[in-house]
């Protein structure tokens, strides 16, 4: 209910001045700010921090991570979660690798095909849950069962090599950065756009806040969650490609933990795991900010035996200036 | 309004413990994993600084001195020349290094007729997992568990059940308790790995240079131990050698490729190598220096952008050949250490087969390994594959797995 | 396939014992036993090896200490929150009492009491932040799931704790009265917990917070006291499921426990217990729990590879889910 009076607000606050301050209050303005206190912490202890170098590493690093976990807001906004999402980047990682290798066969399908068969698994997930009602962290369960297996039973583990130079997309630069940082910024920005000026990307927020009143406003729950998790599927595919052409070898099995990483990306970056909340920009500040926490831990030489427990004080840290900065906005709104 | 007041509370101490961090931080390098296992150092090489210093022979006290110190199976059947079916259960599937010991147990089995094998494990490298692994296999019933274990003392009580329901029980690259597992074959002992490490990183950054690890997770027992052996080899044999830090990868090529950029752009030029320590790890650390343009720049392969002697980072580990094979055609990485796992799975195929026809026993000094001729036996119930091998330009075409 | 047989026979609705029968049979965890017995059939064709007492009771030694958490997994998610970082806490607390006896000198005896305190003392944290601060468990724990499991890294500098004296197996390589030791505290614990949830002014008040938080305050539940019990019940159950998994193991690591709570969550939700909040039973994570495991034991003992195991087990489990839901819809029992 804090969210529903926080959009409420700020609609209802024109004027530039405003809207730079609900910029700064918002989610989005927690997570600058505390990018920005990082950066200064950290950057002051230790200036090499600051290289250009390391900028990019950490942008670069953040990418295929900040894509998938624009996906994962939209899933998490809809009132649902994925937690396949690792497995399916590993399986379509491997099938785009495959793809890249097989003689003659043009580059641009390797790329495509991920953005293919991700919205296709996507869809499996989505008719389970919309249509079956089977509930997501079920089917998704399942769906890591089957995918991490397959993977193996398909390709017994033995790693791919000998890609084609032109195949290493992630590897390219432009105008100083690396691609995946474009597809980073781009992805954000449109998929922002989509879910909050769209009648298709704003039902998103519809079912996952009130599945009631949307079907009373005559948004079908039903298309919308397909549509939200074949839209992840797409996401988590093209975060498949950047991750495998990021590398002279792909490791064809299931990177562990990585669906762990994307969901505290989108949570941390304000979707409000209930539902009906959030933005994807918040999930790939997010996104950005833990990856910087854990490569300026390294810089500030916090001892490598505690540098788990320290990101994880830090996560707790953010989520908890989030959780006060709402709290004080909805008094404020009611007072 | 006590809430606001508690939760302000709260944020105080947790702004105190983030505050606390550098009490935390690391003053000095140490390295504590490995369990405070002893460590034997081998010998330097001619020219070492360290070898005028190491005066008093170092005794060691292995080989011949201790006597056979592992388990029986209770009531065996004797299937001396019958077929025999085997599983192999390893730390974990899915990955190249077991894949090419699997293969060598496969050519071992083709090779002696009789003998079944097949390999079934966790798809992590988990030792949980691994133990109702090898519980199925007991209840299943076969004669004889190959075992690669993810942890020492974890997976010693349910061989120790394997042993008493009549199973031959034979390690292969990381050890159960003596007592748990009939004989281990042993690669390559520790201090020979972190003899090969360490000699191939100061043959590129000499012996005054300074060098980063990146492991697989600081609780991966084989790692640990390797990198205490090379704390314990370096310093008596390199003592100038700067040893920067180490940092955790999990088993993540694209992590290790993110730890190991972290490295370069915090040390910059001031450090000279990297060691990839698990066969995940390499390649990830490696794909991080050739893609920020650093590697050496004294081969004629090398089609990277060559920066000057300087700032080239040397990158030395452990992995499979496959997995390397990029790098080290290019010119980037100089040499990769690793024993042959296939001839370790092949090893450990042959080994259980003489244990089940009764020519391995623990009188035993030697056995015949097919191919391999004779291996010895030593620490009492080992069996040594034989030295470190190191793959380079020159031989690494000659390997497939 | 069992469950097709099934609306035939009981066609008959005079009989009140027959229409009771059929209740309970049509239930969700009717379904799910009858899903399981069709499972352990079938797999029992596959080999010799598999229905035996000894391999059985071998089976559930193996799932205690999951079983364990989902006993409280199972009050929380019908709660409607999740406890993600019990994975962690009990790595944290196995390897808490490991270092306090092995690098402290303390008393085997102490340290495991320590063990269960400093489970109870995580996941009260977890719970004190949850309802007093507002934090949603899912954040919560996702947070703690980090930050248990980085202490139980720091605290141990990744070494692992060993060497424990012999009686200190008892509990997890034993058996006691020929049943494997550990599987008594999982019985007591279960029994006690599945009367507790279905008996007790404290069960009913987990279901009505979960049907309708608001709702349950108002009508004088004490939620908040309530939430801060189960999680800190978690806590106290992942500690001693450390304990019990160190017997068993005979050492531990900081990395002991590594995705656990994904098999503790797969045994709930399997079990029935909605992820939604509102409804679940102990029975059905029991069967839940036991499901999977006889799946994993039967189809390797079958023949079936690990790897292929795991693709039918994560078929298995939507199916069941699926099969119940359309149960549940036709009988309108839901």
């Amino acid at each position: 209910m804090t969210a529903t009076t926080v959009s409420a607000a700020r609609q209802s606050a024109p004027g530039w001045f405003k809207n730079l301050r609900m910029l700064v209050s918002g989610q989005e303005g927690a997570l600058t700010l505390s990018l920005a206190l990082l950066v200064i912490v950290v950057g002051t202890a230790n200036p090499r921090f600051l290289a250009q170098q390391n900028i990019s590493d950490i942008l670069l690093n953040s990418s295929y991570i900040a894509v998938a976990a624009i996906g994962m807001s939209a899933v998490i906004i809809s009132g649902n979660i994925d937690i396949s999402v690792g497995a399916m980047i590993g399986v379509l990682a491997t099938i785009s690798g495959q793809l890249s290798i097989v003689p003659g066969m043009p580059v641009w399908i390797s790329w495509l095909v991920p953005l293919i068969v991700g919205p296709m698994i996507g869809a499996v997930t989505g008719f389970l849950v919309a249509y079956l009602r089977i509930p997501a962290i079920v089917v998704s369960l399942g769906m890591m069962s089957i995918l991490k297996g397959g993977l193996i039973l398909a390709t017994g583990g033995v790693w791919i090599y000998n890609m084609p130079p032109e195949y290493k997309l992630a590897q390219q630069s432009f105008l100083g950065l690396p691609v995946p940082v474009y597809f980073m910024l781009a992805l954000t920005i449109l998929a922002a756009l989509w879910m909050r000026y769209s009648p298709s990307g704003r039902a998103i927020y519809a079912v996952g806040g009130n599945k009631e009143a949307a079907l009373l406003s005559g948004i079908s729950p039903r298309v919308v969650l397909m549509r939200v998790f074949m839209f992840n599927g797409l996401m988590v595919g093209i975060s498949s490609v950047l991750f495998a052409t990021q590398f002279s070898s792909i490791q064809s099995t299931v990177p562990s933990g990585l669906e762990l990483t994307i969901i505290t990306s989108a949570v941390v970056g304000g979707v409000s795991i209930l539902g009906g909340t959030g933005t994807v920009i918040g999930a790939t500040l997010a996104t950005i900010l833990l990856r910087a926490i854990g490569n300026g831990m390294i810089f500030i030489n916090v001892s490598a035996y505690w540098l788990q427990a320290v990101q994880g004080t830090l996560i707790l840290v953010t989520v908890l200036i989030d959780l006060l900065r709402r709290r004080r906005q909805a008094a404020q709104i009611r007072g | 309004m006590s809430k606001k007041v508690f939760s302000a509370i709260l944020m105080v101490a947790l702004a105190l413990s983030v505050a606390f961090v550098p009490a935390v931080a690391q003053d000095e390098v140490r390295w504590v994993g490995a369990d405070d296992l002893p460590v034997s150092p081998l010998e330097c090489p001619e020219g070492a600084p360290g070898a005028a210093m190491a005066e008093e022979p170092m005794e060691e006290p292995e080989a011949a001195a201790l006597e056979y110190n592992g388990g029986q199976p209770v009531g065996a059947p004797d299937l001396a020349g019958q077929e025999i079916v085997l599983v192999d259960v390893p730390k974990l599937i899915g990955i190249g290094y077991f894949n090419a010991t699997s293969l060598g147990m496969q050519q071992a089995a083709e090779e002696l007729g009789n003998v079944k094998v097949t390999t079934d494990g966790p798809t992590q490298g988990d030792i949980v997992q691994q133990v109702a692994f090898i519980e199925q296999y007991i209840t299943q019933g076969v004669n004889g568990i190959l075992f690669a274990a993810n942890d020492p003392v974890g997976i010693s009580p349910v061989l120790r059940r394997a042993l008493e329901s009549g199973i031959h029980v034979v390690g292969y690259d990381a050890n159960s308790e003596p007592d748990a597992r009939e004989w281990f074959v042993n690669q390559a002992e520790f201090n020979g790995i972190a003899k090969a490490k360490i000699d191939s990183m100061v043959a590129e950054i000499g012996p005054e240079g300074s060098f980063a690890i990146v492991t697989s997770s600081f609780t991966a027992p084989n790692q640990s131990r390797w990198i205490s052996e090379m704390w314990a080899y370096a310093q008596k044999c390199y003592p100038d050698l700067k040893w920067l830090e180490t940092v955790e990868s999990a088993e993540d090529q694209n992590l290790a490729f993110q730890q190991t950029q972290t490295l370069l752009n915090k040390y910059g030029p001031d450090m000279d190598g990297v060691f990839g320590m698990s066969s995940v790890a390499f390649p990830g650390a490696a794909d991080a220096v050739a893609q920020a343009g650093l590697c050496s720049p004294d081969d004629a392969a090398a089609d990277v952008a060559a920066p000057d002697e300087e700032s080239a980072v040397a990158i030395v580990g452990l992995s499979t050949p496959n997995q390397m094979r990029p790098f080290v055609e290019n010119g980037c990485v100089e040499s990769v250490v690793l024993w042959n796992p296939v001839d370790l799975g092949y090893a450990a195929v042959y080994v259980m087969r003489a244990v089940v026809d009764g020519t391995l026993t623990p009188e035993s000094t030697e056995v015949e390994a097919g191919r391999l001729g004779k291996l010895q036996v030593v620490n009492g119930s080992e069996i040594l594959l034989g030295p470190p091998f190191v793959y380079t330009q020159d031989n690494i075409a000659d390997f497939d797995f | 396939m069992a469950v097709t047989e099934r609306p035939s026979q009981l066609t008959e609705q005079s009989n009140p014992i027959v229409s009771r029968l059929r209740a309970v049979v049509l239930s969700k965890e009717g379904i799910l036993f009858l899903i399981m017995i069709a499972a352990m059939l079938i797999l029992s064709l596959l080999t010799d090896k598999f229905l035996t007492t000894n391999n059985l009771l071998n089976q559930l030694r193996l799932v205690t200490e999951i079983g364990l958490m989902a006993l409280p997994m199972t009050f929380i998610i019908i709660t409607g929150g999740i406890d993600l970082s019990v994975g962690s806490i009990f790595g944290l607390s196995a390897i808490v009492m490991g270092f306090l006896w092995q690098d402290s000198g303390w008393p085997l005896e102490l340290a495991i009491i320590m063990c269960m305190v400093v489970g109870t003392t995580a996941g009260f944290m977890n719970g004190l932040f949850i309802v007093r601060v507002g934090v949603p468990p899912l954040i919560m724990t996702l947070a703690t799931l980090a930050l248990y499991r980085g202490m139980a890294l720091g605290v141990s500098e990744a070494r692992s704790a060993r060497g424990f004296p012999d009686w200190f197996f008892d509990l997890g390589q034993r058996q006691f009265l020929g049943i494997p030791s550990q599987l008594w505290i999982l019985l007591i614990a279960a029994i006690i917990a599945g009367i507790v949830l279905a008996r007790t002014p404290f069960g009913r008040g987990i279901y009505a917070m979960g049907n309708n938080e608001l709702g349950a305050r108002f009508s004088g539940i004490p939620v908040r006291l309530y939430k801060l019990a189960i999680y800190t019940f978690s806590g106290f159950m992942a500690g001693l499921a450390g304990y019990i998994f160190t017997s068993r193991i005979s050492t531990t690591r900081a990395d002991m426990g590594t995705g656990l709570e994904l098999d503790v969550i797969a045994a709930v939700v399997l079990g029935g217990t909605s992820i939604n909040g509102g409804s679940g039973s102990i029975v059905g994570t029991m069967i839940g729990l036991i499901l999977i495991q006889l799946l994993k034991n039967g189809l390797l003992l079958g023949g079936i590879k690990g790897d292929a195991t795991i693709v039918i087990i994560g078929a298995i489990l939507i199916l069941a889910i699926l099969i119940n839901n359309l149960v549940q819809r036709r009988t309108g029992g839901d």
